[in-house]
Protein backbone atom coordinates (compact mmCIF):
# COMPACT_ATOMS: atom_id res chain seq x y z
CA UNK A 1 0.00 0.00 0.00
CA UNK A 2 1.45 3.44 -0.86
CA UNK A 3 2.27 5.63 2.48
CA UNK A 4 2.05 9.02 1.29
CA UNK A 5 3.10 9.95 5.12
CA UNK A 6 5.89 7.46 4.94
CA UNK A 7 8.95 9.14 7.37
CA UNK A 8 6.58 11.78 9.25
CA UNK A 9 6.58 11.34 12.97
CA UNK A 10 3.48 12.39 14.65
CA UNK A 11 3.92 13.05 18.59
CA UNK A 12 -0.21 12.94 19.59
CA UNK A 13 -0.78 14.50 23.17
CA UNK A 14 -4.77 14.24 22.59
CA UNK A 15 -7.82 12.15 24.06
CA UNK A 16 -11.29 11.69 23.11
CA UNK A 17 -12.09 11.24 19.23
CA UNK A 18 -11.91 14.88 17.71
CA UNK A 19 -8.44 15.39 17.45
CA UNK A 20 -6.71 11.72 17.66
CA UNK A 21 -9.18 11.34 14.56
CA UNK A 22 -6.35 13.57 12.66
CA UNK A 23 -3.81 11.15 14.23
CA UNK A 24 -5.62 7.99 13.05
CA UNK A 25 -6.04 9.58 9.29
CA UNK A 26 -2.44 10.17 9.17
CA UNK A 27 -1.46 6.78 10.68
CA UNK A 28 -3.68 5.63 7.52
CA UNK A 29 -1.74 7.07 4.85
CA UNK A 30 1.36 5.95 6.78
CA UNK A 31 2.57 8.04 9.48
CA UNK A 32 4.57 6.85 12.37
CA UNK A 33 2.00 7.90 15.12
CA UNK A 34 3.29 8.25 18.72
CA UNK A 35 -0.11 8.50 21.09
CA UNK A 36 1.03 9.80 24.29
CA UNK A 37 -1.66 8.64 26.97
CA UNK A 38 -1.32 8.87 31.04
CA UNK A 39 0.48 5.66 32.14
CA UNK A 40 -2.47 4.74 34.85
CA UNK A 41 -5.55 6.24 33.21
CA UNK A 42 -4.86 6.18 29.35
CA UNK A 43 -6.74 8.14 27.34
CA UNK A 44 -10.41 9.04 29.22
CA UNK A 45 -11.95 7.53 26.36
CA UNK A 46 -11.27 4.41 26.83
CA UNK A 47 -13.37 4.53 30.30
CA UNK A 48 -16.16 5.38 27.35
CA UNK A 49 -17.39 1.36 27.44
CA UNK A 50 -21.16 2.19 27.75
CA UNK A 51 -22.25 4.84 25.55
CA UNK A 52 -26.32 4.77 24.02
CA UNK A 53 -26.87 2.10 26.23
CA UNK A 54 -23.98 -0.30 24.44
CA UNK A 55 -21.76 -2.10 26.41
CA UNK A 56 -18.34 -2.32 24.67
CA UNK A 57 -15.41 -4.92 25.74
CA UNK A 58 -12.13 -2.74 26.35
CA UNK A 59 -10.34 -4.80 24.00
CA UNK A 60 -13.09 -4.69 21.35
CA UNK A 61 -13.29 -1.06 22.17
CA UNK A 62 -14.70 0.49 18.42
CA UNK A 63 -15.07 3.92 20.39
CA UNK A 64 -11.15 3.47 20.82
CA UNK A 65 -10.26 1.42 18.09
CA UNK A 66 -11.83 4.01 15.19
CA UNK A 67 -9.60 7.45 16.17
CA UNK A 68 -6.88 5.27 17.25
CA UNK A 69 -6.20 2.50 15.10
CA UNK A 70 -2.55 2.39 13.54
CA UNK A 71 -0.72 4.02 16.12
CA UNK A 72 1.54 3.03 18.75
CA UNK A 73 0.89 4.27 22.80
CA UNK A 74 3.34 5.30 24.90
CA UNK A 75 3.00 5.73 28.71
CA UNK A 76 3.88 9.16 30.14
CA UNK A 77 2.96 11.01 33.00
CA UNK A 78 3.26 14.41 31.68
CA UNK A 79 2.61 16.21 35.37
CA UNK A 80 6.52 15.27 36.41
CA UNK A 81 9.69 17.24 35.10
CA UNK A 82 11.25 13.53 33.94
CA UNK A 83 8.08 13.06 31.82
CA UNK A 84 8.26 16.12 30.49
CA UNK A 85 11.98 15.51 28.94
CA UNK A 86 11.04 12.40 27.79
CA UNK A 87 7.85 14.14 25.86
CA UNK A 88 10.63 16.63 24.47
CA UNK A 89 13.18 14.11 23.20
CA UNK A 90 10.19 12.68 21.20
CA UNK A 91 9.67 16.07 20.41
CA UNK A 92 13.23 17.06 18.99
CA UNK A 93 12.34 13.88 16.29
CA UNK A 94 8.89 14.47 15.62
CA UNK A 95 7.48 16.34 12.35
CA UNK A 96 4.04 17.23 14.03
CA UNK A 97 2.61 17.85 17.78
CA UNK A 98 -0.74 17.25 17.72
CA UNK A 99 -3.58 18.66 20.80
CA UNK A 100 -6.29 18.85 22.28
CA UNK A 101 -5.53 19.41 25.73
CA UNK A 102 -6.78 22.76 26.91
CA UNK A 103 -4.59 26.18 27.50
CA UNK A 104 -3.62 25.95 31.00
CA UNK A 105 -3.21 21.75 31.34
CA UNK A 106 -0.67 22.75 28.27
CA UNK A 107 0.89 25.25 29.93
CA UNK A 108 0.73 23.80 33.51
CA UNK A 109 2.49 20.83 32.09
CA UNK A 110 4.71 22.40 29.57
CA UNK A 111 3.94 21.33 26.37
CA UNK A 112 2.67 24.38 25.05
CA UNK A 113 3.82 25.53 21.60
CA UNK A 114 6.41 27.62 23.42
CA UNK A 115 7.98 24.38 25.48
CA UNK A 116 7.72 21.89 22.19
CA UNK A 117 9.03 24.89 20.04
CA UNK A 118 11.95 25.61 22.42
CA UNK A 119 12.55 21.46 21.88
CA UNK A 120 12.34 21.14 18.05
CA UNK A 121 11.87 24.71 16.38
CA UNK A 122 10.74 23.00 12.93
CA UNK A 123 7.70 21.09 14.27
CA UNK A 124 4.61 21.62 12.97
CA UNK A 125 1.99 22.90 16.00
CA UNK A 126 -1.52 21.28 15.33
CA UNK A 127 -4.39 21.96 17.96
CA UNK A 128 -8.17 20.78 18.12
CA UNK A 129 -10.63 22.48 20.56
CA UNK A 130 -13.90 22.74 20.94
CA UNK A 131 -14.35 26.66 20.88
CA UNK A 132 -11.43 28.04 18.69
CA UNK A 133 -8.14 29.29 19.88
CA UNK A 134 -9.21 32.80 20.61
CA UNK A 135 -11.68 34.37 22.41
CA UNK A 136 -12.97 34.36 25.88
CA UNK A 137 -13.79 30.94 25.27
CA UNK A 138 -10.44 29.10 24.84
CA UNK A 139 -9.68 27.98 28.19
CA UNK A 140 -13.22 26.40 27.86
CA UNK A 141 -13.69 22.44 26.82
CA UNK A 142 -16.55 21.13 24.81
CA UNK A 143 -17.54 17.83 23.46
CA UNK A 144 -18.74 17.57 19.48
CA UNK A 145 -22.62 16.96 21.52
CA UNK A 146 -22.04 20.57 22.81
CA UNK A 147 -19.64 22.75 20.29
CA UNK A 148 -20.03 20.53 17.00
CA UNK A 149 -23.86 20.26 17.07
CA UNK A 150 -25.72 22.04 19.72
CA UNK A 151 -24.11 25.68 19.94
CA UNK A 152 -23.15 25.55 16.42
CA UNK A 153 -26.90 26.31 14.67
CA UNK A 154 -27.06 22.20 13.71
CA UNK A 155 -29.15 20.92 15.95
CA UNK A 156 -31.99 23.95 15.25
CA UNK A 157 -31.54 23.90 11.16
CA UNK A 158 -31.78 19.75 11.59
CA UNK A 159 -34.97 20.09 14.10
CA UNK A 160 -38.45 20.70 12.36
CA UNK A 161 -40.18 22.95 14.53
CA UNK A 162 -42.94 21.11 14.91
CA UNK A 163 -40.59 18.21 16.84
CA UNK A 164 -40.94 20.87 19.64
CA UNK A 165 -37.46 20.72 20.63
CA UNK A 166 -34.00 19.93 19.08
CA UNK A 167 -33.03 16.51 17.66
CA UNK A 168 -29.90 15.13 19.26
CA UNK A 169 -26.49 14.55 17.62
CA UNK A 170 -27.43 10.54 17.67
CA UNK A 171 -24.40 9.45 15.99
CA UNK A 172 -21.64 9.11 18.59
CA UNK A 173 -18.20 11.46 17.68
CA UNK A 174 -20.27 12.45 14.27
CA UNK A 175 -18.53 16.02 14.94
CA UNK A 176 -15.60 14.48 16.33
CA UNK A 177 -14.46 12.22 12.82
CA UNK A 178 -15.65 15.39 10.25
CA UNK A 179 -13.38 17.44 12.22
CA UNK A 180 -10.50 15.27 12.48
CA UNK A 181 -10.06 15.24 8.65
CA UNK A 182 -9.98 18.55 8.74
CA UNK A 183 -6.96 18.50 11.27
CA UNK A 184 -5.25 16.15 8.92
CA UNK A 185 -5.99 18.11 5.86
CA UNK A 186 -4.47 21.41 7.51
CA UNK A 187 -1.64 19.41 8.87
CA UNK A 188 -1.11 17.95 5.28
CA UNK A 189 -0.94 21.95 3.96
CA UNK A 190 1.44 22.73 6.76
CA UNK A 191 3.75 19.69 5.62
CA UNK A 192 3.59 21.04 2.21
CA UNK A 193 4.42 24.29 2.86
CA UNK A 194 7.28 23.35 5.40
CA UNK A 195 8.73 21.52 2.41
CA UNK A 196 8.63 24.21 0.25
CA UNK A 197 9.50 27.13 2.51
CA UNK A 198 11.02 25.74 5.53
CA UNK A 199 8.99 27.43 7.74
CA UNK A 200 7.20 25.70 10.05
CA UNK A 201 3.39 26.51 11.24
CA UNK A 202 0.93 26.68 13.91
CA UNK A 203 -2.50 25.48 12.90
CA UNK A 204 -6.13 25.61 14.66
CA UNK A 205 -9.50 23.37 13.77
CA UNK A 206 -12.37 23.83 16.64
CA UNK A 207 -15.34 21.74 16.92
CA UNK A 208 -17.18 25.04 15.84
CA UNK A 209 -15.34 25.77 12.90
CA UNK A 210 -15.92 21.84 12.00
CA UNK A 211 -19.64 22.91 11.88
CA UNK A 212 -19.61 26.30 10.18
CA UNK A 213 -17.52 24.66 7.35
CA UNK A 214 -20.64 22.02 7.70
CA UNK A 215 -22.89 24.36 7.32
CA UNK A 216 -21.19 26.93 5.15
CA UNK A 217 -24.02 26.55 2.52
CA UNK A 218 -26.69 27.58 4.77
CA UNK A 219 -24.77 29.86 7.00
CA UNK A 220 -23.82 32.22 3.75
CA UNK A 221 -27.24 31.98 2.74
CA UNK A 222 -28.55 33.62 6.13
CA UNK A 223 -25.52 36.52 5.47
CA UNK A 224 -26.70 37.28 2.18
CA UNK A 225 -30.56 36.96 2.29
CA UNK A 226 -31.44 36.46 6.15
CA UNK A 227 -33.93 33.67 5.55
CA UNK A 228 -32.82 30.40 7.94
CA UNK A 229 -34.29 27.40 5.68
CA UNK A 230 -34.64 24.51 8.22
CA UNK A 231 -36.48 20.60 7.70
CA UNK A 232 -39.78 20.01 7.75
CA UNK A 233 -41.31 17.22 8.77
CA UNK A 234 -41.35 13.57 7.13
CA UNK A 235 -44.00 13.04 4.84
CA UNK A 236 -44.16 11.18 1.43
CA UNK A 237 -44.41 13.65 -1.54
CA UNK A 238 -42.38 15.63 -3.48
CA UNK A 239 -41.72 19.10 -2.63
CA UNK A 240 -44.41 22.36 -3.76
CA UNK A 241 -41.71 23.37 -6.59
CA UNK A 242 -39.85 20.46 -7.78
CA UNK A 243 -41.74 17.06 -7.24
CA UNK A 244 -38.44 15.06 -8.34
CA UNK A 245 -37.29 16.03 -4.87
CA UNK A 246 -38.48 14.49 -1.94
CA UNK A 247 -38.99 11.04 0.31
CA UNK A 248 -41.70 8.56 -0.97
CA UNK A 249 -42.91 5.59 1.35
CA UNK A 250 -42.84 2.19 0.36
CA UNK A 251 -45.56 -0.08 0.39
CA UNK A 252 -44.06 -1.59 3.69
CA UNK A 253 -42.94 1.20 5.31
CA UNK A 254 -39.62 2.12 3.72
CA UNK A 255 -38.31 5.25 2.10
CA UNK A 256 -37.32 6.16 -0.98
CA UNK A 257 -35.45 9.71 -1.39
CA UNK A 258 -35.76 11.50 -4.35
CA UNK A 259 -33.28 14.67 -4.92
CA UNK A 260 -33.59 15.37 -9.36
CA UNK A 261 -33.13 18.79 -9.21
CA UNK A 262 -32.93 19.47 -12.89
CA UNK A 263 -35.61 16.27 -14.33
CA UNK A 264 -34.62 17.15 -18.15
CA UNK A 265 -37.45 15.23 -20.71
CA UNK A 266 -35.33 12.46 -20.64
CA UNK A 267 -35.38 11.94 -16.97
CA UNK A 268 -38.97 12.48 -16.79
CA UNK A 269 -40.07 9.41 -19.15
CA UNK A 270 -37.08 7.71 -17.46
CA UNK A 271 -38.91 8.13 -13.92
CA UNK A 272 -42.39 7.30 -14.94
CA UNK A 273 -41.49 4.35 -16.50
CA UNK A 274 -39.35 3.22 -13.56
CA UNK A 275 -42.74 4.25 -11.67
CA UNK A 276 -45.00 1.54 -13.64
CA UNK A 277 -46.92 4.59 -15.20
CA UNK A 278 -44.81 5.49 -18.74
CA UNK A 279 -48.27 6.96 -20.18
CA UNK A 280 -47.68 10.05 -17.43
CA UNK A 281 -44.26 11.18 -19.48
CA UNK A 282 -46.52 11.84 -22.32
CA UNK A 283 -49.16 14.36 -20.64
CA UNK A 284 -48.33 17.44 -21.17
CA UNK A 285 -48.94 19.07 -17.63
CA UNK A 286 -45.09 16.58 -16.95
CA UNK A 287 -43.25 17.18 -20.35
CA UNK A 288 -40.45 19.91 -19.19
CA UNK A 289 -38.91 21.21 -15.74
CA UNK A 290 -41.22 23.95 -15.89
CA UNK A 291 -44.72 22.28 -16.92
CA UNK A 292 -43.54 19.80 -14.02
CA UNK A 293 -42.69 22.76 -11.52
CA UNK A 294 -45.91 24.03 -12.68
CA UNK A 295 -47.81 20.97 -11.83
CA UNK A 296 -46.21 19.66 -9.10
CA UNK A 297 -48.79 18.86 -6.88
CA UNK A 298 -50.45 16.58 -9.28
CA UNK A 299 -46.96 14.73 -10.22
CA UNK A 300 -46.18 14.58 -6.25
CA UNK A 301 -49.90 12.86 -6.20
CA UNK A 302 -49.08 9.90 -8.79
CA UNK A 303 -45.49 9.46 -7.67
CA UNK A 304 -46.67 8.80 -4.16
CA UNK A 305 -49.31 6.55 -5.51
CA UNK A 306 -47.17 4.50 -7.46
CA UNK A 307 -44.12 4.26 -4.73
CA UNK A 308 -46.74 3.17 -2.40
CA UNK A 309 -47.85 0.15 -4.75
CA UNK A 310 -44.47 -2.19 -4.14
CA UNK A 311 -42.19 -2.57 -1.18
CA UNK A 312 -38.80 -1.08 -0.16
CA UNK A 313 -36.29 -3.67 -1.83
CA UNK A 314 -38.54 -3.38 -5.40
CA UNK A 315 -37.75 -0.11 -5.17
CA UNK A 316 -33.59 -0.77 -4.11
CA UNK A 317 -33.30 -3.05 -7.04
CA UNK A 318 -35.87 -1.17 -9.51
CA UNK A 319 -35.03 1.51 -9.49
CA UNK A 320 -31.29 1.16 -10.00
CA UNK A 321 -31.56 2.22 -14.29
CA UNK A 322 -33.49 5.87 -13.42
CA UNK A 323 -31.27 8.04 -15.11
CA UNK A 324 -31.63 10.66 -12.40
CA UNK A 325 -30.81 11.31 -9.06
CA UNK A 326 -32.27 9.38 -6.16
CA UNK A 327 -31.61 7.07 -2.91
CA UNK A 328 -32.75 4.30 -0.77
CA UNK A 329 -33.03 6.11 2.68
CA UNK A 330 -30.79 3.18 4.11
CA UNK A 331 -29.40 2.22 7.93
CA UNK A 332 -26.20 1.72 8.67
CA UNK A 333 -26.75 -2.06 8.74
CA UNK A 334 -27.59 -1.86 5.11
CA UNK A 335 -24.72 0.02 4.15
CA UNK A 336 -22.66 -2.85 5.67
CA UNK A 337 -23.78 -5.00 2.07
CA UNK A 338 -23.92 -2.03 -0.33
CA UNK A 339 -22.65 -2.89 -3.43
CA UNK A 340 -20.56 0.66 -3.21
CA UNK A 341 -19.10 0.02 0.08
CA UNK A 342 -17.74 -3.30 -0.67
CA UNK A 343 -16.08 -2.19 -4.34
CA UNK A 344 -14.70 1.12 -2.68
CA UNK A 345 -13.14 -0.96 0.30
CA UNK A 346 -14.75 1.12 2.82
CA UNK A 347 -14.85 -1.73 5.10
CA UNK A 348 -11.15 -2.51 7.02
CA UNK A 349 -10.14 -5.31 9.42
CA UNK A 350 -7.87 -5.09 11.96
CA UNK A 351 -6.60 -7.68 14.47
CA UNK A 352 -8.87 -8.08 17.68
CA UNK A 353 -7.05 -7.07 20.69
CA UNK A 354 -8.38 -10.29 22.27
CA UNK A 355 -7.17 -12.54 19.79
CA UNK A 356 -10.52 -13.01 18.36
CA UNK A 357 -12.09 -12.39 14.94
CA UNK A 358 -11.05 -9.46 13.38
CA UNK A 359 -12.80 -6.03 14.19
CA UNK A 360 -14.06 -4.69 11.27
CA UNK A 361 -13.46 -0.45 11.06
CA UNK A 362 -14.45 2.09 8.76
CA UNK A 363 -11.52 3.40 6.32
CA UNK A 364 -10.85 7.02 6.35
CA UNK A 365 -12.45 8.96 3.54
CA UNK A 366 -9.46 9.37 0.96
CA UNK A 367 -8.33 6.31 -1.15
CA UNK A 368 -4.75 7.33 -3.03
CA UNK A 369 -4.25 5.38 -6.01
CA UNK A 370 -7.42 3.51 -5.43
CA UNK A 371 -5.27 0.79 -3.35
CA UNK A 372 -7.01 -0.83 -0.55
CA UNK A 373 -6.25 0.51 3.40
CA UNK A 374 -3.98 -1.67 5.44
CA UNK A 375 -3.72 -0.78 9.32
CA UNK A 376 -2.93 -2.54 12.64
CA UNK A 377 -5.52 -2.36 15.85
CA UNK A 378 -5.49 0.69 17.92
CA UNK A 379 -2.68 0.03 20.80
CA UNK A 380 -3.11 -0.89 24.58
CA UNK A 381 -2.62 1.98 26.89
CA UNK A 382 1.28 2.13 26.84
CA UNK A 383 1.54 -0.88 24.78
CA UNK A 384 4.66 0.36 23.42
CA UNK A 385 6.33 2.76 25.63
CA UNK A 386 9.96 0.45 25.79
CA UNK A 387 9.97 -0.49 22.11
CA UNK A 388 9.43 3.53 21.59
CA UNK A 389 11.60 4.96 23.86
CA UNK A 390 14.78 2.86 22.98
CA UNK A 391 14.06 3.43 19.45
CA UNK A 392 14.01 7.04 20.61
CA UNK A 393 17.42 6.43 21.43
CA UNK A 394 16.90 6.09 25.28
CA UNK A 395 19.24 3.71 27.34
CA UNK A 396 17.34 0.84 29.29
CA UNK A 397 18.99 2.40 32.62
CA UNK A 398 17.12 5.67 32.19
CA UNK A 399 14.01 3.39 31.22
CA UNK A 400 13.98 1.59 34.40
CA UNK A 401 14.34 4.74 36.75
CA UNK A 402 11.83 6.35 34.82
CA UNK A 403 9.36 3.58 35.37
CA UNK A 404 10.41 3.47 39.12
CA UNK A 405 9.77 7.31 39.77
CA UNK A 406 5.82 6.66 37.64
CA UNK A 407 7.57 8.88 34.69
CA UNK A 408 6.53 6.47 32.59
CA UNK A 409 4.43 3.34 32.25
CA UNK B 1 17.15 -11.93 33.20
CA UNK B 2 18.52 -8.88 31.61
CA UNK B 3 15.10 -6.52 30.49
CA UNK B 4 14.65 -5.91 27.15
CA UNK B 5 15.19 -9.79 26.38
CA UNK B 6 12.43 -11.65 24.34
CA UNK B 7 11.20 -14.97 25.73
CA UNK B 8 9.68 -17.80 23.59
CA UNK B 9 6.87 -20.16 25.46
CA UNK B 10 7.99 -24.05 25.35
CA UNK B 11 4.13 -24.89 25.06
CA UNK B 12 2.28 -22.32 22.64
CA UNK B 13 2.73 -19.52 20.63
CA UNK B 14 3.51 -16.54 23.21
CA UNK B 15 6.31 -14.25 23.21
CA UNK B 16 7.18 -11.71 25.70
CA UNK B 17 9.40 -9.07 26.26
CA UNK B 18 10.96 -8.79 29.86
CA UNK B 19 10.41 -5.26 31.51
CA UNK B 20 11.02 -5.67 34.86
CA UNK B 21 12.63 -9.41 36.40
CA UNK B 22 12.81 -10.30 39.88
CA UNK B 23 14.23 -13.45 41.48
CA UNK B 24 12.41 -16.66 39.77
CA UNK B 25 11.48 -18.27 37.05
CA UNK B 26 9.08 -17.07 34.55
CA UNK B 27 7.19 -19.45 32.95
CA UNK B 28 4.29 -19.94 29.77
CA UNK B 29 1.45 -22.83 29.97
CA UNK B 30 3.39 -24.31 33.29
CA UNK B 31 6.95 -24.59 31.77
CA UNK B 32 9.80 -22.26 31.92
CA UNK B 33 10.22 -19.95 29.14
CA UNK B 34 13.70 -19.22 27.33
CA UNK B 35 15.06 -17.22 24.93
CA UNK B 36 14.70 -19.81 22.08
CA UNK B 37 12.05 -22.41 21.21
CA UNK B 38 12.14 -26.34 21.88
CA UNK B 39 12.14 -28.04 19.06
CA UNK B 40 9.13 -30.38 20.45
CA UNK B 41 6.19 -28.46 22.22
CA UNK B 42 5.76 -29.22 25.46
CA UNK B 43 2.30 -29.94 27.05
CA UNK B 44 0.44 -27.22 28.33
CA UNK B 45 -0.45 -27.32 31.64
CA UNK B 46 -4.45 -27.54 32.86
CA UNK B 47 -4.01 -24.68 35.50
CA UNK B 48 -1.76 -22.26 32.83
CA UNK B 49 -3.95 -22.35 30.05
CA UNK B 50 -5.93 -18.81 29.95
CA UNK B 51 -3.79 -17.67 27.21
CA UNK B 52 -1.89 -14.55 26.51
CA UNK B 53 -3.12 -11.15 25.12
CA UNK B 54 -1.26 -9.67 22.36
CA UNK B 55 0.12 -5.70 23.92
CA UNK B 56 -0.55 -6.66 27.04
CA UNK B 57 1.41 -6.29 30.14
CA UNK B 58 1.73 -8.53 32.83
CA UNK B 59 2.42 -8.09 36.42
CA UNK B 60 2.90 -10.44 39.75
CA UNK B 61 1.72 -9.26 42.93
CA UNK B 62 4.79 -7.55 44.50
CA UNK B 63 5.43 -5.68 41.47
CA UNK B 64 9.43 -7.56 40.79
CA UNK B 65 8.31 -8.71 37.57
CA UNK B 66 6.21 -7.22 34.11
CA UNK B 67 6.35 -8.88 30.72
CA UNK B 68 5.38 -7.40 27.82
CA UNK B 69 3.19 -9.73 25.63
CA UNK B 70 4.86 -9.25 22.09
CA UNK B 71 3.04 -12.39 20.33
CA UNK B 72 -0.09 -13.85 21.89
CA UNK B 73 -1.04 -18.20 22.81
CA UNK B 74 -2.86 -20.40 24.82
CA UNK B 75 -0.54 -20.58 27.76
CA UNK B 76 -0.80 -18.39 31.05
CA UNK B 77 2.26 -16.66 32.72
CA UNK B 78 3.32 -17.32 35.85
CA UNK B 79 6.53 -16.96 38.15
CA UNK B 80 7.34 -19.91 40.06
CA UNK B 81 3.54 -21.52 39.44
CA UNK B 82 2.01 -18.17 40.71
CA UNK B 83 -0.21 -16.77 37.45
CA UNK B 84 0.65 -13.32 36.85
CA UNK B 85 -2.12 -10.89 35.84
CA UNK B 86 -2.98 -7.95 33.49
CA UNK B 87 -1.98 -4.24 34.27
CA UNK B 88 -5.05 -2.72 32.49
CA UNK B 89 -5.48 1.04 32.33
CA UNK B 90 -7.65 2.62 34.91
CA UNK B 91 -9.88 4.80 33.04
CA UNK B 92 -12.05 7.58 34.59
CA UNK B 93 -15.22 6.27 35.06
CA UNK B 94 -17.87 7.71 31.77
CA UNK B 95 -20.95 7.28 30.36
CA UNK B 96 -23.71 9.14 28.28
Amino acid sequence: MIKVMDGIRVLEVAQFTFTPAAGAVLADWGADVLKIEHPIRGDTQRGFLNMGGVQLDPLRHTLIEHPNRGKRSVGIDLATAEGQEVLYELAKQSDVFLTNFLPKVRQKNKFDIEHIRAANPNIIYARGSAWGNKGPEREQGGFDGTAFWSRSGIADAMSPKELGGPLSQGIPAFGDSIGGMFIAGGISAALLHRERTGEALELDVSLLSTAWWASGALISQVMETGILTGNSMPKSGGSPVNPFTGNFTTSDGGTINMCTLSPTPQIIKSLFTHLGVPEVADDPRFADAISLFTNADAASEIMVKAFAAQPYQYWRQHMKTYTGQWAPIQSFEDLLTDDQTIANDMIIEVEGADGGKPLRLVRSPVQFNGEKLETTRAPQASEHTEIVLMEMGIEWDRIEELKAKGAIA
Amino acid sequence: MKPGTRLKSATCDTEVMVIRCGEGAIECGGVAMAETKPAEAAALGADFSGGTLMGKRYVDAAGAFELLCVKPGKGSLAVDGVVLVTKDAKPLPASD
